[in-house]
């Protein structure tokens, strides 16, 4: 059977400017898939991008190469990725005015 | 015994005689998960220190200048790690319950380490000199702790929760064992008033932790951020006197027996039998903090 584990990397968590999430460990994963929840996004032009980085050693860190398409308004948004090594996270843009978006983001690792 | 001593994976413990479970994270995380605190659906009605207790991790144990360290056997532990952010803190729970009263005890093999920094951005702090190196200092606590109860009557519940603190509050060595004095404030608690400082889900102020007698131990960080030593820990309690029983963690074992265990005053709906396990880390610092369990025995006398 295939190991599979699911890993909440923000939780209701709410965000007025660009952010990167928490280094996550995946080495033992061949695939992953993040998934995207916002909630609320408010603000003139809000928009929310997030890219895709890849670590070494969880401390310095690129892009993958893969990206979220925008996300401009609620809803559930997903990517999968594969071949990342041992580390992952988003490095995520908030842009608009005054823009502020509350959110969950899940990455669904699987062997 | 007869049977651990013949695993070569089992024989570095000690059960009791009937084996709970055996977690050796090589494969998998084995049921230990984020702990979450209550809510009726709306997120928003977390307790502010139970929001973001932050999953845990099958780690390589990797690092910037070594690459893989991996563990005491195979590749993989379970990794719980902390924002970058003083007092920040993370917490695996497994959620089992009794099926009688005794002894549990709970044995791992440990390590534990505060992530790499670059350059001098802590003014005062004590410098490398070529064996003490100023990562050390950046590492909080960790806690072993557990939740238990046996119905629904008044006084059924507590939490027995045993601290190994590195640094204090303002960040000073104390590299003690301590436990705990004062109850750890549950969501009905505060949502009848409880006043909270809500930055340690054990207690609700920071004088609420006594030294265990006897607890004063130095345990092996060794010297740098990326190099980890795996460390025997065992802890007994008994679930018949309601108490701790004893602490093992190497060469140190300190008798429990006399600490004092706090339990609610009020009765607990539907938590019937319960045995959770718990393991937190917390950093003293805006350093992410790593606690890292090679492997887990849960056993039992009955």
């Amino acid at each position: 059977m295939r190991h599979s584990f699911t890993a909440v990397i923000e939780k209701n968590a709410t965000f007025q400017e660009d952010f990167e999430t928490e280094p996550y460990e995946c080495a033992w994963a061949s695939e992953a898939r993040w998934f995207i929840h916002v909630a609320e996004l408010e603000g003139d032009w809000a928009g929310l991008s997030a890219r895709v980085q890849v670590s070494p050693d969880g401390l310095f860190w690129c892009d993958e190469g893969s990206a979220f398409e925008p996300m401009s308004e609620p809803g559930m948004y997903s990517l999968a990725v594969r071949d990342f090594g041992g580390w992952l996270r988003l490095d995520c843009g908030l842009g608009g005015e005054d823009a502020r978006v509350r959110l969950m983001v899940y990455l669904v690792l699987k062997e | 015994m007869a049977l651990a001593n013949a695993d070569i994976r089992l024989s570095r413990f000690n059960p009791l005689p009937r084996i709970l479970a055996f977690d050796d994270f090589d494969d998998g995380l084995h049921g230990w998960c984020e702990l979450v605190g209550n809510h009726n659906g709306d997120l928003n009605e977390l307790q502010p220190v139970f929001r973001d207790m932050r999953p845990a991790q099958l780690s390589t144990c990797t690092f910037f200048d070594m690459g893989t360290h991996g563990a005491v056997d195979g590749t993989y532990s379970m990794k719980l790690a902390t924002r970058p952010r003083k007092f920040h803190q993370a917490v695996a729970i497994k959620r089992l319950t009794s099926a009688a009263d005794g002894l549990v005890q709970f044995e791992a093999w440990f390590t534990y380490k505060a992530e790499q920094t670059f350059g001098g951005d802590d003014p005062g702090a004590r410098a490398w000199d070529g064996n003490y190196h100023p990562s050390e200092a950046h590492f909080g606590s960790f806690t072993l702790w557990n939740d238990i109860c046996e119905g629904t009557e008044p006084r059924d519940r507590y939490h027995a929760a045993l601290r190994y603190e590195n640094t204090n509050e303002e960040g000073e060595f104390t590299q003690r064992w301590l436990y705990k004095t004062g109850l750890h404030p549950t969501t009905r608690m505060l949502r009848e008033g409880f006043d909270s400082n809500q930055n340690d889900v054990h207690v609700a102020k920071p004088d609420m932790w006594a030294p265990i007698p006897g607890g004063n131990q130095q345990l092996c960080f060794n010297e740098v951020p990326t190099k980890v030593n795996w460390h025997y820990l065992r802890w007994l309690f008994d679930l018949s006197t309601r108490r701790n029983t004893e602490l093992q963690v190497n060469d140190l074992t300190m008798d429990l027996r006399d600490i004092p265990v706090l339990r609610f005053d009020e009765g607990y709906w539907g938590i019937n039998r319960l045995l959770n396990l718990c393991m937190d880390v917390r950093t003293t610092s805006n350093v992410r903090n790593f606690l890292y369990m090679d492997s887990v025995v849960i056993s039992a006398d009955w």
